[in-house]
């Protein structure tokens, strides 16, 4: 069963890509992306309620594996890719009518998203650190185009960083791995599995400590790149800014924790090997660092979609810091985090695409009286920022507020005085510019409208999902949290 | 295999490390994109020899693909791909430093020392100090440490994409020295992601060019903050 369940899952964006490949007809790709993603949703879910049952489970090769963690990541992953796919319809339809998107580029943007998907669920269930590499790698060329969409001379520059200072983050996390692999070869017995997850978990106590520490480095360097962990974060707001909104949603609340997923796989593994805190004491200074590097960057800020960048390095840095406290309470801060940044960020950068596609425009300063000319994106424009700046009664309070406990409880209190003092920085930033988009006196050339109702009413489902998240967490899904966080534990 | 055999094979690896090394400081003291190029499929001819000699000295079998997809595409695939690309956008054809040859090369010259003592820490786990391939481990780390310095101080788009592969052969030689390479199915997987890539950055590097009307990436300004 477990080979079947696996092949679901990479299979079926793989099938939707070739299919997209084949069809050039708009609804049909419309179909086909959004079927894809809601499919490949379905399997995660079922991945999700058989390690319930089995706690992890594998195929009986040892290529693929999954855990409570991996599943978790998962749903997210795939409920994001769902959202976006879904939000993408209307999102391009629009830039046809408008002119700004040929059927060429129609059908590259539904090829490359199901190929994004296929590229994450490779990560996420691959035992082999090899395979995660390469989907690693993968994600990044899957995205690269899509960066650059629009082919501006901005998009193409902000592509081009990308994908350099991507590579080499992943080059590095190469020879991590290759190390790891090196400490894992004497004691593994086939050599074939030493590059296994699994099988390495199992001998973690006695792979080379000083070679396994140097290898995390490499690895923390590497996929720390990827998930835009200061100061490997200087792509993040060029990619996010230029690439199309829903695939900046996607990378926000996907790829970066595909990105976090590979790293938090290696932090068991050395926490595992090591039993000392060296990944942990790693794991708190970037961690700190992301928060404070993102503060300036978010108090003097033109435009509203590097703003968010921005946001996301902030919010790597909380997971990687509440990560670092390494308490079964931090545990789950973190999980619930990464679920409800995942909500805010998708709800966020697609209210931001609304503006934009209304006023043309992703300066803030051009930006005012939303409320009156968009009033409902407004709304969720000012509420999404709420939610997202862990102010209660929101998720993300919970989750912030449950971390900064742990890390006092856990003896850490002058890192978590800095933590409170980002966060509140970032959120008196973040009010600070959104005000003054959504209230104030429009600009009188607004011509564009708000987004079809579709849409509108998706944006409305996360909002509440959010809102929920922040009062009441429903037993399966605390019991999803807790399942991710023991995995985290060891 | 007789032990002169191992010998004589080790010492051929050692020549073949040290010319791949050559080829690293060559292309850091060049001005021509052009020898950018043939630079570095000399190089990947070289580490695909060191490939070669691993399967034929320790009968790692498994590596003799990962030898031969070497040979095809770094040294041939990818230096066809990027000769194609500087014909048809016609770009001068000189490369501009931001700090003069004498000085880079004696900075790449400390980064092989650097990268000695850091493979000598790597390799200390071993007993016996390791066989004639993990001698190799410091000149791998080295060619990461140059590559990323071509990356860094060359200031055209393909002197970027040069020096990117440059490191990956560094990874792919390091993996090659201490654990005889990665199992073969990760290495297919890793050459295939690495030929994307270059084609994508080709890609990018003619629109590049169509848009800023040159490949100095000093042109890629306009973001900031």
């Amino acid at each position: 069963m477990s080979t079947i369940l696996f092949s679901l899952l990479i299979g079926t964006p793989i099938t939707a890509s070739v299919l997209c490949a084949v069809f050039h007809r708009r609804r049909i790709l419309e179909v086909i992306s959004v079927t894809s993603a809601g499919v490949t949703f379905l399997w995660a879910t079922w991945l999700m309620s058989v390690v319930i049952e089995h706690k992890t489970i594998s195929s009986p090769e040892g290529w693929w594996y999954a855990d409570g963690l991996s599943a978790y990541i998962a749903v997210i992953v795939c409920g994001s890719a769902l959202v976006v796919a879904l939000y993408s319809v209307g999102y391009l339809r629009r830039q046809v009518r408008s002119r700004n998107v040929d059927g060429r580029q129609l059908w590259l943007y539904y090829l490359l998203l199901n190929v994004f998907l296929f590229t994450m669920m490779l990560v996420l269930i691959s035992n082999n650190l090899g395979f995660l590499w390469i989907g690693t790698e993968a994600t990044t060329l899957a995205t690269a185009l899509l960066v650059a969409f629009y082919e501006r001379e901005s998009s193409i520059e902000a592509a081009w960083k990308y994908v350099i200072i991507c590579s080499v983050g992943i080059a590095l996390a190469l020879f991590g791995i290759i190390l790891t692999y090196f400490s894992a070869l004497h004691v593994v017995p086939a050599a074939g599995n030493a590059l296994n997850w699994s099988s390495l978990m199992v001998v973690a106590k006695e792979l080379d400590p000083a070679v396994l520490k140097l290898a995390f480095i490499f690895i923390l360097v590497g996929f720390g790149t990827k998930a835009g962990l200061a100061p490997m974060h200087t792509w993040k707001p060029d990619a996010y800014s230029e690439a199309p909104a829903p695939i900046s949603a996607l990378m926000a609340a996907g790829l970066v924790n595909v990105a976090l997923y590979s790293l938090m796989r290696f932090y068991i593994l050395v926490n595992a090997a090591l039993g000392d805190g060296y990944a942990s004491t790693l794991f708190l200074v970037f961690g700190l660092v992301s928060m404070g590097m993102a503060v300036p960057f978010i108090l003097l800020q033109r435009s509203f979609k590097r703003l968010l960048a921005y946001s996301s390095v902030e919010h790597v840095g909380i997971i990687v810091f509440a990560l670092g406290i390494g308490s079964p309470l931090a545990y789950f801060g973190a999980m619930l985090h990464l679920l409800v940044n995942a909500i805010a960020k998708v709800l966020l950068f697609l209210t931001a695409s609304n503006v934009r596609l209304a006023y043309k425009s992703k300066i803030m300063r051009k930006v005012s009286g939303a409320i009156t000319v968009i009033p409902v994106s407004a709304t969720f424009l000012i509420v999404g920022v709420f939610a997202l700046t862990g102010w209660p009664p929101f998720g993300a309070f919970v989750s912030e507020f449950t971390i900064v406990s742990a890390g006092f409880a856990s003896g850490h209190a002058v890192p978590s005085i800095l933590f409170i003092g980002f966060v509140v920085s970032i959120f008196v930033g973040f009010i600070y510019y959104i005000s003054k988009m959504v209230l104030g006196t429009p600009a009188a050339r607004v011509t564009g409208g708000d987004a079809d109702t579709a849409s509108l009413l998706l944006l409305g489902v996360l909002l509440a999902a959010l809102l929920l998240l922040g009062v009441y967490i429903p037993p399966p899904l605390q019991q999803c949290i807790q399942n991710a966080a023991a995995v985290l534990m060891g | 295999m007789s032990p002169t055999h191992i010998q004589s094979i080790g010492l051929l690896i050692d020549i073949c490390a040290a010319a791949i090394l050559v080829t690293a400081f060559l292309i850091v003291s060049s001005r021509n994109l052009g020898f950018y190029i043939r630079l570095f499929a000399l190089q990947s001819i070289f580490l695909g020899l060191v490939a070669l000699l691993v399967v034929i000295g320790y009968g790692e079998m498994h590596i003799l693909i990962a030898a031969v997809l070497t040979i095809v595409v770094k040294a041939v695939a990818i230096p066809i791909v990027l000769t194609k690309m500087i014909d048809r956008i016609q770009v001068q054809k000189e490369v501009g430093f931001s700090i003069n040859i004498t000085v880079s090369l004696l900075l790449c010259g400390g980064m092989v020392i650097v990268a000695d003592s850091v493979a000598q820490s790597i390799l200390a786990v071993q007993e016996g100090g390791g066989s004639a391939v993990s001698r190799v481990l410091s000149v791998s780390i080295a060619l990461m440490l140059i590559g990323l310095f071509i990356m860094t101080t060359r200031k055209k788009a393909l002197t970027q994409i040069i020096g990117l592969l440059t490191m990956e052969n560094g990874v792919f030689l390091s993996g090659l020295s201490i654990t005889y390479g990665m199992p073969l199915i990760v290495e297919v997987g890793i050459f295939f992601d690495i030929l994307i890539a270059v084609l994508i950055l080709g890609v990018f590097v003619f629109r590049i060019n169509k848009t800023f009307e040159s490949i100095n990436i000093d042109a890629l300004r306009s973001l900031r903050h």
